[in-house]
């Protein structure tokens, strides 16, 4: 197979809390390759999460090596870490992390904005990505004015506009209820089927089926790593 | 450019949110911008119009009135107990003076005339006694005709010169030499017609009539108490000052002015205008910087205030940024963007205020108001200086959060 786009090797995450060490994650080692799609699951504070964030480059390991696209990590400022979060990482949240005063289009846009594209190019390519997610008619809609599937989907749409590397979904259902939660799967799926490489939090089995690969976390240990002979299967729009 | 527009958008849309600490802080810094924006345009436009008193007043002519015409302090009560300055001390003065001069004496009323046509003016036309110097002393010079001469003052001729506006208003514009003009009962044979001035400060200086002041003594203001202004017109610096210096001498021995008492009557030379006005200004620029510095730091801190507020509920946005993209320095960039968008919002109201505060100002008082674009200027500049600099913590604390604690926030 060619190049990982993810390479960590022996990733830890200590957290101090007074005079106790809390490790959320302990000698992870993980390679992700382009049109993977990978779900992670675990229970509970069994540092999911941290792992994300850390992929997503929001986060810095305690110790450990991360290569992204071959590149390392650790030896990347501020600024080189926004510009991978802005060109190479498109990032889906649990919560959805949507402005709340701003439009669709706007929350859509807004990773071009940070990397210099103009207006017109922008909102062309905001509307693009919306209608590619089924939202071509709610450009204008503020989150409030939307369902919680159509949030998700805005999120997501965000997550694409700069045609990531790789797609980060934490818990991308855990705030829908498991009808939404489907047609959201059917959008990764999609996603997936075009060439994306994903990789998904989720502690509901159902969930995990979708992906291919699936790795397990317990207390910050990676307990199992395998891959998932029969995904299940949409249709492709 | 692009992030400029984003962080002005942006800031729009947080005054929106935040209305009533917004308001309170833009109001802040329109009160300070108006405090320094009024004063400075006030003295812009006081500026134009002494300039303007100042060339009318000659550069080596001084004028003797017996109340200051033009008065920057205060205390009006103590002129109204001087003496007058009659004709009589004019001429007086006009005989004792030694150094060469020209001494003009005038005095004028406003009232209607009546033309040999039939038709009366308005009640608005100036009507005013003069010597026969008056004309080269005050720069009026004849279009058609003569002007008022020595022997026309000396018989108490009844003659009269005419401005433009009396030509067209009463005689249909038609040329009026040797018409005839009837004021109060006295008719006047007119000799000359003098060359537009145009207006001045709204005011047109065509609408008059002139005649010999001997004759306006007897025929038109009869009051032997009434004062009258005179100008003296030197022809160089050095003999200004000696003139200057000679007719205070003499004023004050012929209105009986004890040794060390206070002048009775007002010398109005260029210079010492100048030197009132300056006076007057200075106070004005430091009482309208001093009250503006103390408006804008109040509002400066108010600026800070509100931004470290809005870094503080906005924490989650900023960690939304953060996460598709935004740097550090993006992020420092919109909230000074920010803080200065809100100042010039304040900015602008302030030299808004301050600008129709003028303009009603000059409505009512005859000074001509000139566009403030000096305080425009250093409003905007106040603003970009106010707004950067108290913004710049709040926003560096923004720039500084980190993007997982920032998501987190609720
Ligand atoms: N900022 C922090 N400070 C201290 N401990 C933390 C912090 N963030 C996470 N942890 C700890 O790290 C562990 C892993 O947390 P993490 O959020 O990654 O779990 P998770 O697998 O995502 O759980 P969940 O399924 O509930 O989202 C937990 O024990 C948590 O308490
Ligand atoms: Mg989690």
């Amino acid at each position: 197979m060619n190049q990982p786009i993810i390479e960590i090797e022996h990733i830890s995450k200590v957290y101090e809390m007074g005079s106790e060490e809390i490790f959320a994650l302990r000698d992870v080692s993980l390679s992700i390759y382009p049109n993977e799609y990978v779900a992670i699951m675990g229970p509970s504070g069994s540092g999911k999460s941290t792992l994300m964030n850390m992929l997503g480059c929001l986060d810095t390991p305690s110790s450990g090596v991360y290569n992204f696209k071959g590149l390392d990590v650790n030896e990347m400022d501020d600024n080189d870490l926004a510009t991978i979060r802005n060109k190479e990482i498109g990032f889906v949240f649990q919560t959805f992390n949507l402005l709340p005063r701003a439009s669709s289009l706007r929350n859509v846009e807004l990773p071009l904005i940070y990397a210099g594209e103009s207006t017109t190019k922008r909102k062309q390519r905001a509307e693009e990505v919306l209608a590619s997610v089924g939202l071509q008619d709610r450009m204008g809609h503020k989150p409030n004015e939307l369902s919680g599937g159509q949030r998700q989907r805005v999120a997501i749409a965000r997550a694409l506009i700069t045609n990531p590397a790789i797609i980060l979904a934490d818990e991308p259902t855990g705030n829908l209820d498991s009808k939404t939660g489907v047609e959201i799967m059917k959008l990764f799926h999609d996603l997936h089927s075009k060439g994306n490489t994903i990789i998904l939090v989720t502690h509901e089995e159902d969930i995990a089926r979708h992906a291919h690969r699936i790795v397990r976390l317990k207390d910050g240990l990676i307990e199992s790593d395998e891959k998932n002979s029969q995904p299940t299967y949409y249709e492709t729009i | 450019m692009r992030q400029i527009i984003e962080g002005i958008l942006i800031a729009f849309d947080s005054v929106r949110s935040n209305k009533l600490r917004s308001s309170l802080t833009i109001l802040s810094i329109a009160i300070g911008i108006f405090a320094i924006s009024g004063s400075t345009s006030a003295i812009d436009s006081l500026n134009s119009s002494v300039s303007r008193q100042l060339q009318e007043i000659g550069e080596y002519s001084f004028s003797i009135t017996r109340n200051p015409k033009v008065s920057f302090s205060i205390g009006f009560r103590r002129f109204a107990r001087r003496k007058p300055i009659t004709y009589k001390l004019a001429k007086e003065l006009q005989s004792e003076l030694t150094t060469t001069s020209l001494v003009s004496v005038e005095n004028s009323t406003t009232t209607s005339i009546k033309a040999n046509t039939g038709i009366t003016s308005d009640p608005d036309v100036e009507v005013t006694g003069v010597n026969e110097y008056y004309f080269t002393v005050n720069n009026t010079p004849i279009e058609d005709g003569r002007a008022i001469s020595m022997e026309d003052v000396f018989n108490k001729q009844s003659v009269a010169v005419v401005g433009n506006d009396v030509v067209v208003k009463v005689f249909n514009g038609n040329n009026p030499l040797n018409q005839t003009i009837t004021i109060g009962s006295t008719n006047y044979t007119i000799i000359g017609v003098l060359k537009s001035k145009g207006a001045v400060m709204g005011q047109s200086q065509d609408n008059v009539v002139i005649i010999p002041i001997t004759t306006y003594n007897e025929k038109v203001n009869d009051n032997r108490f009434s004062s009258v202004d005179i100008t003296i017109k030197a022809f160089s610096k050095p003999e200004l000052i000696e003139i200057m210096d000679e007719t205070t001498g003499i004023l004050r021995s012929l209105r009986n002015v004890k040794p060390g008492e206070e002048n009775d009557f007002e010398l109005l030379s260029n210079e010492n205008v100048s030197n009132q006005f300056s006076t007057f200004t200075s106070f004005i620029s430091v009482f309208g910087a001093a009250s503006g510095v103390i408006a804008l730091i109040v509002a400066g801190v108010g600026i800070m205030n509100i931004m470290l507020v809005s870094v503080k509920e906005r924490t989650k946005e900023i960690g939304i940024r953060k996460a598709v993209g935004a740097t550090r320095t993006t992020i420092l960039f919109q909230f000074v963007v920010e803080a200065i968008t809100m100042c010039q919002i304040g900015g602008i109201l302030g030299v808004s205020i301050s600008y129709v505060g003028l303009l009603l100002l000059g409505h009512f008082t005859n000074i001509e108001i000139v566009f403030p674009i000096n305080s425009i200027l250093l409003s905007l500049l106040i603003c970009t200086v106010l707004g950067s600099s108290f913004g710049l913590y709040p926003a560096w604390k923004a720039s500084k959060l980190d993007p997982i604690e920032a998501l987190r926030y609720e």
